[in-house]
């Protein structure tokens, strides 16, 4: 168990420079996730993490011991590849017992903690099988004891879930998500889907190119994005954003955007009449409202996708296409126009050159 | 469907035209090398297929040393397998190092020294044959073992760097970092990790530089001009300094000197192919 810390963390390659001074704390037993798009360096900052590459600038520190000249395996953590990593000419056992080995420990001891391993993931039948021998979601169940046998400060998860396929996927979320709050080891956890980590995180940091946009527990990003790239990045299918201009009069506000559509406002919404906002709401926070009336949007219907539980509507609104995500059924056709209702309490305001959130 | 089949036919008639006439070639020295060892001596020319009386007696007299161009059989014997396995092992040993450092640690110069094991591939062995018979000479190794071992060693290990490096960059980067943070350090990660990976390789190459060696003619023939410190293939190859050549002895003995490559190559068949690696990755 034990706290990280980045501290103003840089990491240049040859001339470019991928992170940008990172700062920020995982408190001890935190499931922290990054998450940005491929090429954010959310896995380089892992691997920095991990003792995998050089800390090109500011510290890294696990339990207040600062580790930028600590080889890795004397940082006392464990990590999970995207790729599992296995040693494919040792049988399971010998996979998670392989660190206990380097370091001379008790055949015994080792024995022990693999076999108590093993209860925790269900590989008691395949201990002496190899990998080679065991499907994808067990090799990554073996990849994750490799790493339960060191029993270590941090776990760190790089990826694990991509190769699997969707269901498998799911299914492995929730065991890492189990396992996490049965053992409450410290646990980074990169991934570039935001299911997975709104699903897993205690709290998320949100990255892209090298820069953190927002850290906070995955709530507050859905409620309260930061800025626009967190917006959109964060909530499937994910938040709309229409480019417009602030308008107020007679006690009343709304958004006006191209063609003169009119998105309705809360009355009470900071911003002065005039100013350019970019405008979000969530696709959950559209319905389709039974006729037209003053606070309602006109919208074309594009495709309806229906999912079962919920119906999810592309629709056309003057030049943008906006998605609709409405329970249960829907009436509605293509090339039919409905009337969109908005929840004006959940709509999100941004500055649309910073991208910055205009707070109420 | 029939189209299907006749098509399947005519694609293995054609290896077959191609087949067929490659197995004759291949075999008709093989089968000359038989009749001529299985014949007594009179008979081993007479152009009969097969003998009238075939015998074991030549293999007898090369076992026993009777002719005096097989005064030191066993001996020549001894020095080609001693040859042999010391330039496969040695080679093993410094291309799996270089392997490893280069493709694995990724030491700086890798990328140079990987061009000049190419480029060593420029200059015919041949050619290189008069400057080593002089540099061993001047390092007193002349008709000693040392100086054919070293210099097999030499011819055979940028080949074999080329194989295992590229051997090696197949390996995932992932099980380094894997070792490097369960506490290995590099000797164990080669130790416990890289060279049992590379073992379909290594058996490969070590092959390789074991049978060049063993079947090396010029330079034994250069570096090792002493009877009793040369290899059996140079003395083969003496057989011929005569008119009368014994040449019933001389193909049972070129027939004996084959066996052992024919055994290594069927001993080792499964690591030729590989495929140990299933199952580190997914791909």
């Amino acid at each position: 168990m034990a706290s990280v810390s980045f501290r103003n963390v840089e990491k240049s390659f040859g001339s470019t420079r991928i992170i940008h001074g990172i700062g920020f704390d995982i408190a001890d037993g935190e499931f922290t996730v990054l998450v940005g798009p491929s090429g954010c360096g959310k896995s380089t900052l892992l691997r920095m993490l991990a003792g995998l590459e050089e800390i090109s600038g500011g510290t890294i520190a696990i339990d207040d011991h600062v580790v930028n000249d600590i080889e890795s395996k004397d940082r006392d953590i464990a990590m999970v590849f995207q790729s599992y990593a296995l040693y494919p000419h040792m049988t399971v056992a010998d996979n998670m017992g392989f660190s206990l080995r380097l370091r001379k420990a008790d055949p015994a001891l080792t024995k022990e903690r693999v076999a108590h391993a093993a209860r925790i993931l269900n590989l008691g039948p395949y201990l002496e099988r190899f990998p080679r021998e065991l499907s994808g979601g067990q090799r990554q169940r073996v990849a994750m004891g490799r790493a339960i046998v060191r029993d270590p400060k941090v776990f760190l998860f790089d990826e694990p879930l991509s190769n699997l396929d969707a269901k498998l996927r799911v299914a492995m979320r929730a065991e890492i998500k189990a396992l996490h709050q049965r053992l409450k080891t410290t646990t980074v956890y990169v991934t570039h889907d935001q299911v997975e980590a709104m699903t897993m995180a205690d709290r998320i940091v949100v990255m892209q190119e090298g820069r953190i946009e927002q850290i906070g527990t995955p709530l507050e990003l859905y409620d309260h994005p930061a800025n626009l790239f967190v917006a959109q990045f964060i909530g499937s299918p994910a938040m709309n954003v229409v480019n417009g201009t602030l308008r107020r009069d007679g006690g009343q506000a709304w958004m006006e955007a191209d063609g003169g559509i009119r998105w309705p406002l809360a009355p009470a919404r900071a911003g002065q009449d005039g100013q350019p906002v970019a405008y979000g709401v969530r696709p959950g926070d559209l319905g389709v409202g039974r006729g037209a009336d003053a606070s309602s949007v006109p919208a074309e219907v594009i495709v309806v996708e229906p999912t079962g539980a919920e119906t999810e509507l592309l629709v056309r609104v003057g030049a943008a296409q906006i998605v609709v995500v409405v329970h249960g059924r829907t009436q509605a056709e293509p090339g039919q126009t409905i009337h969109l209702s908005v929840d004006t309490g959940a709509v999100h305001l941004f500055d649309p050159t910073s991208g910055i959130a205009l707070t109420a | 469907m029939t189209a299907s089949i006749l098509k399947k036919a005519s694609a293995e008639a054609k290896l077959l035209l191609i087949g067929i006439p490659l197995a004759i070639w291949t075999l008709l020295p093989i089968y000359h090398l038989v009749l001529f060892a299985l014949s007594p001596k009179e008979q081993a020319v007479s152009g009969k297929l097969w003998p009238e009386h075939p015998t074991l007696h030549n293999f007898s007299m090369v076992f026993h040393e009777q002719h005096h161009y097989l005064g030191h059989f066993w001996l020549q014997m001894w020095n080609s397998v001693l040859i042999a396995v010391s330039v496969g092992a040695i080679t093993l040993f410094i291309a799996t190092s270089a392997a490893f450092a280069i493709s694995r640690l990724r030491v700086r110069g890798g990328r140079t020294i990987m061009n000049l094991a190419l480029f060593t591939y420029f200059i015919p062995a041949a050619f290189l044959a008069v400057p080593m018979y002089k540099t061993m000479g001047n390092y007193g190794l002349l008709n000693s073992q040392w100086a054919l071992i070293l210099a097999m060693v030499t011819i055979a290990t940028p080949y074999s760097i080329w194989v295992l490096k590229q051997a090696s960059d197949k390996l995932p980067l992932e099980l380094d970092e894997a070792a490097r943070i369960d506490g290995a350090t590099p000797l164990q990660l080669f130790r416990l990790v890289y060279l049992p990976l590379m073992l379909p390789s290594l058996v490969a190459v070590g092959t390789y530089a074991l049978l060049l060696a063993w079947n090396e003619y010029l330079y034994a023939f250069l570096l090792l001009s002493d009877d009793k410190s040369t290899t059996l293939g140079v003395a083969l190859g003496s057989f011929l300094s005569a008119d009368d050549s014994p040449w019933e002895l001389l193909m049972t003995t070129g027939l004996i000197y084959a066996l052992p490559p024919a055994a290594i190559y069927y001993a080792f068949k499964r690591y030729m192919v590989g495929g140990l690696t299933a199952g580190a990755v997914k791909s």
